[in-house]
């Protein structure tokens, strides 16, 4: 057989899920085109189904660890890395993309764009396409054209509601921004190609073990794609496009960008810092980087803005969605932490942050999202009384929003309780106590929703709020996980445990 | 199905009935029925669990435990990992089987008792989450959890004792046993606490393995029985032991199917049981404490309980002074006989409430046995069951009672040959005297004589078949037959021949009380003799069983005999005889003063104490404030100058900044795209600048 069509087929075996995605993406817009304008309620099952399959493929090949499409012209690298650490991430991508369709078939948002239906779903599969190739790609082509594909069907998402003039002003922002982002990503990896010679980050770091470089190209070079990475994780100074887009774009559709896109980023900053620039793990699971580049300052301190900015910035905001938009920038600050430590225990701690973030997050945007069905407003103001009105939702929002700010019992605790664990176990003392005071602050805007919903008295005298059946049932396939892992969080850490291992390393 | 998911099902039953009942209570009125099939349910799993592991794993120590916790290496600490589990042993499945026999009969007597309530569905899925959280002290097999379910009873409690919280009186007793529980609590948290950083576990197994391996808290025995008295301050609480017991008699103050389900029979036994469970961790300095507190809190109560009216209060004296004697055995070695009359206790003390709860229904809610009398006639059944439980709480041979109380009572003159000290058994036989007295004045008072309040003992009647069936049950249980079929000798019985034995003590011996230093040899002993710890300590008990039998039975109709004499035939007059020891009567009549001296000296003492704060805030520092304000107004002119021009103008300054960064930053928002990718590009060559020197 031909060299490359025997790549392709070796490769097949390990890319069932993303076959299974694309394979989706194309029913999706078949059957779309076969029912015409009506029946268009069998999408989001349709998706549903995929989305299942492909998590059944993950989970299959949870503990493989092997290149895919290998190019043995550069020492039998491939383009594709497959390990339980990506896996692990396409499990989050995968969880957070169900809640999301079950989120869009209950938002009155998204069911007033009814002949769109076809076109919505279509491209979360490919937003979902782009993201598990994030997480799993080691090449820096394949690395910019994923990202792409995600920042592309993200845009036209964010705008999907076409009257809202909000939407589409997020949208357009949105476009520029990332583009602008994606330019100077693209940039900085030119400039990389240019002394390495190669575009694969297993190649680069053989080149850089052997140490024949120009350093401030380099730099510059890490710095400029950086900037891609910082603007998908939302990491300040490049986060400005996050409370615009997140304010204006459908609920569901900042739900998932707060969850799945930025989970997406972090897992190929983490591949991409830790592949390129690695030289040794010692045994007690520390890193040891090469030298060329202090990633370790550049990270705390692009994590103490983020965190600081992102809570400081939150405290004024009256838009609850915007007020999430803030804080979800602040964690984003507390995860970039767990990599800053260069540890086994720190990855750890992030990937157990990820699956508690996952379920309080979502929850969070989840009760917003069926208040701003019956209310039509994220207005802070109008929560008054909320609690009285519908004491389930109230409660619920209340569980989520403690849990954010990592209070026990709930499970926002143990992903903070991981994360300075490891950083007190790296001496990073000070850098911890910042977070920590960081975390003081978040309970001033958090808790100020509560005492809207619960002190204040209702500004009308309206009845109270119902939510149907099906809504109660996914909240509480979100909220009982917050408490469950909050008091019995041995799974999620056995899980984490066993996915820290990175292809090779 | 293998016996731990059996138990696990059985554990987590209650709580079931506990949240269907809340919730469905609110809108069915039916919903109790919820929660009484489900515990009917959990009793008969009970017994399949009893059985099972009585039949087939009678040697057996099953347990299973599951990683809760696990931090792996933790700075400064080092590992943390907590295990969750359960531990089946016999004493364990005995207990249970209690617990759910008892509670099962408490919900059907409840079922008439509270009708008509208006918070009736909550007051079973109460009694669905006490039953929950005892059952979990039964099982767990390590003390976090046990601590854990330690607090939920004592909040289940809270809850049921202010069951009636309109009345003050409910809501003060039931406050009143939550913060007094909370007091021993604190002790044993501080235990479990050296347990944890002694032996980084808290498995009960565990911890016995690395005592036994010579492994102490701070390598001093000294400490191991700090520890050990740390953990029995727990029980102090919960059991209501001396100087703790002030909770209990208030407790009456919940509805009466609660007082014998919680205040009788089950959760006060929780602090007796965990001594059982750590008992072989206490060294003899621990036990003989242990012994003296059980001691005091079974004999000052007996003397409280000659002189009460209220018909419950004299229950929960006697049972305080039932628990101090459990609690007095446990110190002086007799396990087996504590366990066993544990169980025992359990039954009857379960009956004599219910008994008097049926009273106090038919007579309308009073509970004043001086305005009862002649009740038997009305109320046939619950007269005999209540004697047949007051026989056996009297310690009357062919009963129960006299079969557990006679263990005991000839541990305490073992104790005595071995040790040559007196004061327990002395202070056994009299309590065994006093008991027999007052229960006696009890019955008599109650249900002989003449009818006291004609119009009340008018409308007396029968209580239902619910109610009385599990009156028949209870005493039924109250005879010698279900445990032994030698009425006078309880060793011979299938319970302490082979269901409980005495536990391997893993103190260092030179810790131990002399007689438990020898182990009991592997098949050199016959039945009979495993109940002990040594063949010095088995030959000590032979020889004071029969002794024993006589003294503890003429002691028992001593009592009876002059109960007799005072109530029945009249023939002593006892108001006369409390005239003449007016003083005596005073102190057992209010109770020996307990509350009224922990009014004045902790409560007052408080009181006097931020009196005095305040008196010195008044005057002291008053006075330093006038004096200084005098000098302030002085410096405050200098200062004023200063204030207003360089001060002021920090602040203003300051003030100023923060705005004009604020504005800043809100600045940087603008919600223009053109801005936000300026703003990135100049941070862009921040970084680099920043960084380029590397």
């Amino acid at each position: 057989m031909e060299a490359p069509l025997k790549y392709i087929f070796d490769s097949i075996q390990f890319l069932k899920p993303e076959i299974t995605v694309s394979l989706f993406l194309v029913i999706l817009v078949t059957v779309d085109l076969i029912l015409g304008k009506k029946n268009k309620q069998i999408l989001p099952y349709i998706s549903l189904a995929g989305l299942l399959i492909t998590g059944f493929f993950v989970i299959q090949q949870f503990e493989t660890s092997a290149f895919a499409s290998v190019q043995n012209n550069i020492g039998n690298f491939g383009l594709i890395a497959v390990d339980s650490f990506g896996n692990y991430f396409k499990l989050i991508i995968i969880l957070s993309s169900i809640f999301i369709i079950l989120f869009s078939i209950s938002s009155i948002e998204i069911k007033q764009a009814f002949d769109r239906h076809g076109e919505y779903y279509s491209l979360i599969f490919g937003m979902i396409l782009g993201m598990m190739l994030m997480v799993s790609s080691v090449d820096l082509i394949l690395i910019y054209l994923s990202i792409e594909l995600v920042s592309l069907s993200s845009y036209v998402l964010a705008g999907f509601t076409k009257h809202s003039l909000r939407n589409s002003e997020a949208s357009l922002k949105y476009i520029i921004y990332g583009s602008a982002a994606s330019g100077i990503m693209l940039f900085g990896i030119s400039i990389l190609y240019g002394i390495m010679g190669t575009t694969n980050i297993y190649a680069i770091n053989t080149v850089l073990q052997n140490g024949a470089f120009q350093p401030l190209a380099l730099i510059i070079s890490c710095i400029l794609i950086f900037t891609g990475f910082g603007f998908k994780i939302s990491a300040a100074p490049f986060h400005f496009w996050t409370p615009d887009v997140y304010e204006g774009a459908p609920i569901a559709i900042t739900a998932y960008l707060s969850i799945a896109s930025k989970a997406a980023g972090f897992a190929l900053l983490i591949r991409f810092i830790k592949i390129t620039f690695i030289q040794a793990i010692g045994s007690d699971g520390y890193w040891q980087l090469l030298e060329v580049i202090d990633w370790k300052s550049f990270l705390i301190i692009i994590s103490i803005g983020t965190m600081t900015l992102g809570n400081f910035a939150a405290l004024w905001q009256d838009n609850l969605k915007r007020m999430l938009a803030y804080s979800s920038i602040a964690h984003a600050g507390y995860m970039i932490l767990g990599l800053a430590v260069f540890s086994d225990q720190g990855i750890m701690a992030i990937l157990i942050y990820f699956m508690v973030y996952l379920f309080m997050n979502l929850g969070a945007f989840f009760v917003v999202m069926l208040i701003a069905n019956r209310i039509g407003s994220e207005e802070i103001d109008d929560y008054d009384g909320l609690g009285y009105k519908t004491p389930l939702l109230a409660v619920s929002l209340g569980v989520f929003l403690v849990s954010l700010t990592g209070l026990p019992p709930t499970a926002g605790f143990i992903g903070k309780l991981y994360l300075f664990i490891a950083l007190v176990d790296a001496k990073m003392i000070v850098v911890a106590i910042i977070a920590l005071l960081n975390t003081v602050v978040s309970l001033y805007y958090y808790v100020r929703v509560l005492k809207h919903m619960f002190l204040a008295k209702p500004k009308s005298e309206e009845g109270k709020i119902a939510i149907g059946y099906a809504d109660t049932v996914v909240l509480m396939a979100l909220l009982i996980p917050v408490f469950v892992f909050g008091l019995y969080f041995t799974p999620i850490v056995n899980l984490a445990k066993n996915s820290i291992a990175l292809l090779g390393f | 199905m293998d016996l731990i998911t059996l138990s696990v099902i059985i554990l987590f039953i209650p709580l079931l009935g506990f949240i269907l009942t809340l919730f469905a209570g609110m809108k069915f009125k039916w919903a109790f029925l919820i929660e009484n099939v489900l515990i009917v349910l959990g009793f008969i799993l009970s017994v399949v669990l009893l059985y099972t592991k009585l039949s087939g794993y009678l040697d057996e120590n099953i347990v299973s435990e599951f990683n809760w916790i696990n931090f792996g290496v933790v700075p400064f600490f080092g590992e943390i990992i907590v295990k969750l589990g359960i531990k089946l042993d016999n004493v364990a499945v005995i207990m249970n089987f209690t617990v759910f026999l008892i509670s099962m009969v408490v919900h059907l007597f409840s079922i008439d008792y509270m009708k008509g309530d208006k918070r009736y569905n909550r007051y079973f899925a109460y009694l669905g989450i006490f039953t929950f959280s005892m059952t979990g002290i039964v099982f767990t097999h390590n003390v976090l959890m046990m601590y854990i379910f330690w607090e939920l009873v004592g909040l289940s409690s809270y809850l049921l004792i202010g069951f009636w919280f309109e009345k003050k009186s409910a809501s003060d007793a039931s406050k009143k046993a939550f913060i007094v529980n909370r007091i021993g609590d604190l002790g044993m948290f501080a235990g479990i606490l050296m347990l944890f950083v002694t032996y980084k576990t808290f498995s009960f197994q565990e911890i016995f393995n690395a005592i036994g391996a010579g492994q102490l808290p701070f390598n001093s025995e000294f400490w191991l029985t700090i520890t050990g008295l740390l953990l029995f301050c727990g029980a102090i609480g919960k059991s209501a032991q001396f100087p703790l017991h002030v909770w209990l008699p208030d407790a009456m103050e919940g509805p009466t199917p609660v007082s014998a389900l919680i205040h009788a029979a089950t959760m006060v036994a929780a602090g007796v049981y965990f001594i059982v469970r750590i008992f072989p961790i206490l060294t003899g300095d621990a036990l003989l404490v242990i012994g003296i507190i059980g001691a005091i809190s079974a004999f000052i109560p007996a003397t409280i309980a000659l002189t009460q009216n209220d018909i419950k209060r004299v229950l929960a004296y006697s049972t305080v002074s039932q628990l101090g004697y459990m609690i007095m055995a446990l110190g002086i070695g007799a396990y087996v006989f504590a366990f066993f009359h544990l169980i025992t206790h359990a039954f009857f003390k379960a009956c004599l409430f219910l008994g008097s709860g049926s009273v106090i229904h038919s007579m309308h809610h009073e509970q004043d046995i001086q305005k009862m009398g002649g009740l038997r006639k009305k109320m046939p059944v619950t007269y005999a069951t209540f004697l047949l439980a007051t026989l056996a709480l009297s310690g009357i041979p062919l009963t129960s009672g006299f079969l557990s109380k006679d263990g005991i009572l000839a541990g305490t003159l073992a104790y005595t040959s071995l040790t040559g000290n007196w004061f327990f058994t002395f202070i056994g036989f009299t309590v065994a005297a006093l008991t027999a007295f007052y229960m006696f004045r009890l019955v008599i008072l109650t249900f002989h004589g003449e009818p006291k309040n004609k119009e009340k003992y008018d409308h007396a009647h029968e209580s239902p078949f619910l109610m009385i069936m599990p009156l028949i049950l209870l005493s039924g249980l109250s005879i010698f037959i279900w445990y032994t079929p030698n009425p006078f000798n309880a060793d011979s019985g299938w319970v302490l021949s082979k269901w409980v034995k005495a536990p391997t003590i893993v103190t260092p011996e030179s810790a131990r009380y002399s007689f438990m230093v020898e182990e009991p040899k592997e098949g050199s002993i016959n039945n009979h003799e495993e109940v002990t710890f040594s063949h010095e300590y088995t030959h000590a008990m032979h020889s004071a069983h029969v002794p024993t039998i006589f003294l503890s039975g003429f002691v028992a109709g001593l009592g009876i005999l002059f109960a007799l004499l005072f109530y029945q035939w009249k023939k002593l007059d006892a108001d006369k005889l409390a005239a003449k020891i007016k003083p005596l009567y005073n102190l057992s009549y209010n109770k020996w003063y307990f509350d009224e001296f922990y009014n004045t000296v902790f409560v007052g003492g408080t009181l006097a104490f931020s009196n005095f704060l305040r008196w010195f805030d008044n005057t002291i520092i008053d006075g330093i404030v006038n004096g200084s304000a005098a000098l302030t107004r002085g410096l405050s002119k200098v200062s004023g100058r200063f204030d207003s021009s360089v001060v002021d103008g920090l602040v203003n300054f300051m003030a100023y900044f923060s705005g004009f960064i604020g504005l800043f930053i809100r600045k940087l928002q603008t919600g223009k795209v053109q801005t936000y990718i300026v703003l990135v590009i100049f941070s862009l060559l921040i970084l680099l600048f920043l960084f380029k020197s590397f």
